[in-house]
């Protein structure tokens, strides 16, 4: 099969309110694909479910063939699944490169789970910082940054482990043009050279029939159209 | 006496009504403050001193400490609430600290006031029941002031008065935007939950030996009584304070006193074990 | 932060220059004695910092494992006669497994509830120490309850001065393990851990496992101190094991900056010579520490470090020094 992640029949709902009925999706290797879907559809819960922050009432999701729907979100980054959040939860204390090595001990190995040292580490995260324009920062704190300067670090923490497929909730979202400019061209490079596939979702039509090449609308908690977008 | 269980039910059950309002006063902070108070106890502890101070001048009716307690301890938790809580409140670690501060803080000041050795109060003959059961004069006293106050909160939180309240457990933002003065009702929410402690130490001062730790036990049976009661109602906080007060009862009087106190620590940590969310209005802050 | 903390270079060298003098300077027993204990208390303040300061894991029961690893030293040595050496050891691998237990069962709560959970737990061992008490032997004394249980120790009266310079020398060692534990990649993903849960999550930390390890280290460094203890004082009591004990460490690393160990370390020693060099009653010290930490917990809420932190950053308009190499620092230029 050629699909790096899949999700079947997701339902989930919240006391009596029915958030997901029955959601059905796919997203090959190197797949740009959108999500659309107006305020109330479920789009959060479900990028939730296939981040695996939540657990679905009924369905399953697949990565690379495996059953991960039970797996937590640490293990699914470990596995090439990683997510940014619509509000960053910044770490306070710690500086932004520190904030990107925590994710890239990820990389290096079993490194993680001995805490061992890492200073390997300081070079692919000052090289990742530079990616996403945040190597001038490198020593701030990061609960200094500005809104912009949080997007491109939930940016950065996310490539760290190489990720085969990026869930990118709203990361556009209330941002400068020029914030937004640098995010879709680092968006597109990490899809065009490293070949990772991404789920976008937003409420923004324009930029994500710039960005994907399939689209699928979301509503009252199915999937109710799918368009390719060229 | 043939069988110790009715008595061991019966005070129970007076002690359990007098806990009933502690816990609702640490269930008022909860909703109210959205903070834990390990210093409630502390509160309950004054309580009882103040009993024992005000009987020691003559005026041995728990009902006659009970308002000069509350009155005592509103002042000392509008202080309290006032100057530490409200400004750190958002602060996840100054909070129990700094309530557990505040709770040995009194704990030792009471140590050096009355000193460490336990003292008694003298509650009267009691009046003597069919079978022999021992109908303490204090103890109905304490159970039946504890069901009218909580009777009137619950008339308080739902009437008109209580709209505030209502509105700031419910949502903070509207309460302020409808011209509340949120910080004002936190505090005096706070001072009130203190006094009504207080009010069940002067009310259960007679039970036992009044030390300056002996507002612990009670700190902890609030406690779980909010993380499985909730802090919705009213009637549900009094009856399972009821149940843990003849709980408590029958630990102290079948194994030894401080078996009741180690039960509720256990009652705490396994409650905490298998119902991890803890409790739910906290539940949705991240801190 | 790494290596930000304000104790770089020298002072650290001349902070143990001035103690490894005094002994000589004053050989007065009593405050060789208060200096001996304040030693061992800061060794375990440092410890409560590696779990409620480094990792963010707000225990109020730290005398559990510092009192269970001078129980097991007492009870080891005394009623099942083993060797010192080995009975330290087992007391504080014991004070590491409790250690981990109190952190699995507190790793799904959330912020005061792994306070109360601590402090339950911690109550309930104090009960369990107060409550129990046994006759060794045919025509002795009782053993346990608020007295305790002695240590059988190899040596008669040991001298205020090797008391003295073991217990140093054990807070350095320990001072910078912990140093080093908090500044490795362990102790880095740890700060991450404490700062924000759900980011370190994402980031693909396993973050029960790291809560787990920070409770096993501090709890390990814990015990460690709680055998010193009871080496020292020659008996293990249930005031090892109190509420106020926990709450001391807790007010130790409030006050000297919390997740900096150095801080902990230097109120930890301050504060006790102060109030127990005043020869205070213990209910007026208890008071004093209570009366102190609410008061940095009102006004200085970062602790003396943070504090200082501050003033010298709004002083000097420097905001966090690079650690160890050049950079050029943007604080304050990131905000449109």
């Amino acid at each position: 099969m050629n699909t790096p992640l899949s999700a079947e029949g997701i339902t989930k709902s919240f006391g009596a309110t029915q958030v997901l009925s029955g959601v059905t999706l796919s997203v090959a290797p190197g797949e740009p694909v959108g999500l659309f879907g107006p305020n109330g559809s479920g789009k959060t819960t479900l990028v939730n479910i296939l981040s695996g922050l939540l657990l679905p009432d009924a369905g399953a999701v697949r990565f690379d063939g495996k059953e991960i729907t039970r797996l937590p979100i640490d293990a699914r980054y470990r596995l090439g699944i990683a997510r940014t959040f619509q509000i960053p939860h910044p770490y306070p204390a710690l500086s932004v490169l520190e904030a990107v090595r925590v994710a890239l001990a990820v990389d290096t190995g079993k490194r993680k789970e001995r805490g061992g040292t890492l200073e390997d580490e300081e070079g692919p995260a000052e090289d990742l910082l530079a990616r996403t324009g945040l190597f001038d920062q490198r020593f701030v704190p990061c609960a200094q940054l500005s809104q912009g300067c949080l997007r491109r670090l939930e940016f950065a923490r996310a490539l760290a482990c190489r990720p085969k497929l990026l869930i990118l909730d709203e990361i556009f979202s209330a941002l400068s043009a020029a914030d937004e400019d640098d995010l879709t061209a680092l968006l597109r490079a990490a899809n065009r050279d490293d070949g990772t596939a991404f789920l976008l979702v937003s409420h923004n039509p324009p930029l994500l029939k710039s960005l994907c090449r399939r689209i699928l609308v979301i509503g009252e908690g199915r999937i109710v159209r799918e368009r390719t977008a060229w | 006496m043939a069988s110790p269980l009715p008595q061991v039910l019966l005070d129970g059950l007076f002690a359990g009504g007098a806990y009933a309002l502690m816990a609702a006063g640490m269930a008022l902070i909860l909703g109210v403050v959205k903070v834990i108070n390990l210093s409630h106890g502390a509160f309950f502890t004054l309580g009882a001193y103040i009993a024992y101070a005000v009987a020691e001048r003559g005026v041995g009716s728990p009902i006659a400490a009970a308002p000069i307690a509350a009155v005592i301890a509103f002042a000392f938790g509008v202080f309290l609430g006032k100057s530490f809580v409200n400004p750190v409140r958002n602060h996840p670690f100054a909070l129990p600290v700094g309530t557990l501060a505040c709770a040995l803080l009194f704990e030792q000041a009471a140590q050096i006031i009355w000193g460490p050795h336990p003292l008694s109060i003298e509650a009267g003959a009691p009046w003597i029941g069919p079978g022999g059961l021992v109908v303490r004069r204090w103890g109905v006293v304490a159970f039946l002031s504890s069901a009218a106050l909580l009777g009137g909160l619950e008339w308080l939180l739902s009437a008109r008065p209580g709209l505030p309240l209502r509105l700031i457990a419910e949502d903070e933002e509207i309460a302020g935007s409808l011209g509340m003065d949120v910080e004002a009702i936190r505090y005096l929410t706070f001072g009130g939950a203190c006094a009504m402690a207080a009010a069940a130490g002067a009310l259960l001062s007679p039970s036992g030996a009044v030390t300056p730790t002996m507002g612990r036990a009670p700190l902890l049976l609030s406690l779980v009584v909010v993380i499985v009661a909730g802090m919705d109602s009213v009637a549900a906080i009094f009856l399972l304070s009821i149940g843990l007060g003849i709980f408590g009862n029958a630990c102290a009087w079948f194994l030894s006193p401080q078996w009741s106190y180690v039960a509720l620590l256990g009652a705490v940590c396994l409650l905490l074990s298998i119902r991890p969310a803890g409790i739910v209005a906290l539940a949705g802050r991240r801190d | 932060m790494r290596n930000a903390a304000p104790f770089r270079g020298g002072w650290p060298a001349a902070g143990i220059g001035l103690l490894l003098l005094f002994p000589l300077s004053c050989p007065d027993a009593f405050f060789l004695d208060v200096f001996t204990t304040g030693f061992l208390l800061a060794a375990f303040a440092a410890s409560w910092d590696v779990v409620g300061g480094v990792s963010g894991q707000l225990t109020l029961g730290h005398a559990l494992p510092f009192g269970a690893a001078a129980y097991a030293c007492a009870l080891l040595t005394s009623v099942a006669g083993w060797p010192l050496p080995l009975a330290v050891a087992a007391a504080v691998l014991l004070a590491a497994a409790v250690g981990t237990g109190i952190g699995a069962l507190s790793t799904p709560l959330a912020g005061p509830f792994v306070a109360l959970l601590t402090l339950a737990s911690g109550e309930i061992a104090h009960e369990a120490a107060v409550g129990n008490t046994f006759f060794p032997g045919p025509g002795g004394y009782a053993w346990g309850g608020e007295g305790g249980i002695p240590v059988a120790l190899p040596w008669r009266d040991a001298s205020p001065f090797s008391s003295y310079y073991t217990a140093l020398a054990f807070l350095c060692l320990a001072s910078f393990g912990m140093l080093r534990f908090s500044r490795s990649g362990a102790g880095l993903i740890l700060r991450a851990v404490a700062g924000s849960p759900i980011t370190a999550q994402a980031s693909g930390v396993p973050i029960a496992r790291f809560k787990r390890l920070a409770f096993a280290v501090g709890s390990a460094f814990a015990g460690a101190a709680g055998a010193g203890f009871a080496l020292h004082v020659g008996r293990a009591t249930a005031t090892d094991l109190s509420l106020e004990l926990s709450f001391q460490a807790a007010t130790f690393a409030a006050v000297g900056g919390r997740g900096t160990i150095v801080g902990p370390v230097v109120a930890a020693l301050v504060l006790h010579v102060l109030f127990q060099g005043l020869s205070l009653p213990p209910s007026a010290r208890v008071l004093l520490y209570a009366l102190t930490l609410l008061v940095t917990l009102r006004f200085f809420p970062g602790g003396v470090v943070g504090t200082a932190r501050d003033l010298a950053s709004r002083l000097g308009g420097k905001g966090m020094r690079p650690p160890r190499r050049r950079g050029r620092n943007r604080s304050g230029e990131g905000t449109p």
